[in-house]
């Protein structure tokens, strides 16, 4: 028997979702580097990693995002720069010095402390279009936790804060267990961070 | 019945309970192809012969030859991997635990550095990071209360970081519990009191926290009605062999609700108290119960109130009205708290500041509040919490928990939708 007659199939239906994922995943990847340099409370959250950290959040199986066949034939900076979704995955980092830096969607060479990955596609999409909480989510077993548990409800927390950043408080409250009230969370803040974060995480 | 959207439910733990329950470990180990068993226990338990009852009990079908009795009060990942290492040493094939949670956890924690080799427990730490079947595991509680022999988590603690961390697995699961009342014999009046409390506690979060399920509520309504009837009983009566094996079996079963739901802020708040102060698990959750029903009150209080009706009976439960349930669930639990400090001298702890070790000194000094505070952001039973609890939430509770006030219930944070199990 050839194998080689018997090529791997990969998934590729649902693209609406995947492409939607994806970009979902980049936005909260970039934002979140942004809000740990705009955001005290974010910045202390993410103190909590240890240095030299790297997250993961990734959609199971890894390599079926369409893309990923023509991604390999583009520059490396393209992937590197996030510019291109090279699976649906997204990686963070905490360096030395303790910066939030997002690395993108390949994982080639990098160690990663921290999996946490959706089952499929479907059990993404419920949460990233805010049709379950994240809490909800991790009740309904959506998600799988590759490492420290402790680090991944850091995560948790500073997620639940970008998202009150980044949306409207009618889909913020689908998302988050409970949505803050001005007392906890100034409209100030929350909407001058709003801007800062959208334009910085879009621009560079 | 609320039937959520999805929930998943697994107990497949083989149980045995009865008056003569140890006699059949020989032959149960047997049929699992085990023959050269690890007992692991404390120092506790070999002092009040307890081992010696397993051992007349298994007689000489079962040689009981390996034990290692050095597991103290709050495990750590250390003590796990001596454990693991001692097993390895021996050529043993299976593990016994004798003892409360701490000795179950460790056993569950030595298994898996056992079984899937390595060095150190800390490997294998989060959620389903155990994916393959371990060595046999054989489990007899010696208090009722943790529920530890029928859940998938093993609670370890790790002493340079000061937290405890959670190993989760259906592989964690032990593959037998016995349940024997002359194991929890001569468990003392205040041990009795808070161990059994501990179990009331997982049943009740288990049935109004976020991960309910029908299944799982009905072990936990079972569970509440057992304890309930049974506890002050035998809290006056320590003779009472019924009584105890009743609460054995109400541990159990709350052990099966809650393992199959999570648990919430009273867990959550009792870890960490725990973890920096080293108050008995127990003792933390008998305290907390009602102030982890008052702060979710706002979210889920309907549910709450069906509470009531395994814990005060049909009558009470029809005689009030819908809208009061919750507050007479809370008001019971926390008579019930006071009932117990009654029978055991005041040796059953109501308040935090009601804590002493054994010189008399305060366990939990109230400078430390907003240290456990912020600790509370570090421990996995806050996903399950229906109400989202921040470190000045935490800090509410804990003030009026320490003072012994009831929650003050219009200071809660609210403004989150309907809860969606």
């Amino acid at each position: 028997m050839n194998i080689n007659k018997y090529p791997e199939i990969h998934p590729g239906k649902k693209l609406f979702k995947r492409v939607y994922v994806a970009i979902m995943l980049w936005t909260v990847g970039k934002a979140i580097q942004v809000a740990a340099k705009v955001d005290k409370e974010v910045k202390e959250e993410l103190a909590k990693l240890p240095d030299n950290f790297t997250l993961r959040m990734m959609v199971a199986p890894e390599k079926a995002f369409p893309l990923f066949f023509y991604a390999k034939t583009l520059p490396a900076f393209v992937v590197d720069k996030g510019l291109l979704f090279y699976g649906i995955q997204m990686i963070l980092h905490k360096d030395k010095e303790g910066k939030i830096k997002y690395l993108g969607a390949d994982p080639k060479g990098k160690k990663i402390d921290l999996n946490i990955v959706f089952k499929n596609i479907e059990a993404a999409w419920m949460v990233l279009s805010f049709q379950e909480s994240t809490a909800t989510a991790y009740m309904h077993d959506r998600f799988v936790v590759e490492g420290d548990l402790v680090h991944s409800l850091t995560f948790v927390r500073v997620l639940d804060i970008v998202e009150i950043f980044l949306l409207p408080k009618i889909i913020a409250k689908l998302a988050v267990k409970r949505y803050p009230k001005w007392a906890e969370m100034s409209p100030l803040r929350k909407f001058v961070k709003r801007v800062v974060i959208y334009i910085r995480a879009y621009t560079f | 019945m609320l039937l959520p959207g999805f929930y998943d439910f697994c107990c497949r733990v083989r149980i045995v309970s009865g008056q003569n329950a140890l006699e059949k470990i020989p032959a149960m180990l047997k049929k699992m192809k085990a023959h050269t068993p690890l007992v692991v226990t404390d120092k506790g338990v070999v002092g009040a012969g307890l081992v010696d009852v397993v051992r007349d009990a298994v007689g000489k079908e079962l040689e009981i030859v390996n034990v290692f009795d050095n597991v103290p009060v709050d495990s750590d990942y250390k003590i796990v991997d001596e454990v693991a290492k001692i097993y390895r040493q021996k050529n043993c094939d299976s593990i016994i635990a004798i003892g409360g949670g701490s000795v179950i956890d460790t056993a569950k924690g030595a298994n898996i550095v056992a079984s899937l080799g390595g060095e150190t427990l800390l490997d294998y730490e989060g959620f389903s990071a155990v994916k393959r079947k371990l060595n046999p595991l054989v489990v007899i509680p010696t208090t009722a209360g943790t529920g530890s022999e029928m859940t998938l988590v093993a609670v370890i603690a790790d002493p340079d970081r000061k937290i405890k961390m959670l190993f989760v697995s259906y592989f964690i699961l032990p593959d037998l519990a016995v349940l024997d009342p002359r194991m929890t014999k001569t468990l003392p009046d205040f041990l009795t009191a808070s161990t059994a409390m501990d179990a009331m506690t997982h049943a009740c979060e288990a049935y109004y926290c976020l991960e309910k399920n029908p299944l799982s509520d009905s072990f936990a309504m079972r569970a509440i009605k057992i304890i309930s009837e049974n506890l002050l009983k035998v809290v006056k009566n320590p003779a009472d062999m019924e009584g105890r094996l009743a609460l054995a079996n109400a541990s159990t079963m709350a052990g099966v609700a809650f393992s199959n739901s999570m648990v919430g802020l009273v867990h959550n708040l009792g870890h960490t108290i725990g973890a920096i102060c080293h108050v008995p698990h127990g003792t933390a959750m008998s305290i907390l119960l009602p102030y982890g029903m008052e702060y979710n009150m706002h979210r889920c209080g309907e549910i709450i109130g069906e509470i009531l009706l395994p814990l005060a009976g049909p009558e009470v439960y029809a005689q009030t009205n819908k809208k009061e349930r919750p507050e007479k669930v809370v008001e019971l639990i926390r008579k019930m708290n006071n009932d117990l400090y009654e029978a055991t001298g005041g040796r059953h702890s109501r308040y935090l500041n009601e804590i002493t070790d054994k010189n008399g000194a305060q366990v939990v000094p109230e400078s430390l509040l907003p240290v456990i505070a912020q600790a509370t952001m570090q421990d996995g039973a806050r996903m399950a919490n229906p109400e989202e609890c921040l470190p000045a939430d935490a800090m509410l509770v804990l003030e009026h928990a320490w003072q012994g006030k009831p929650l003050d219930r219009s200071k809660v944070n609210k403004g989150g939708t309907k809860v969606k199990y």
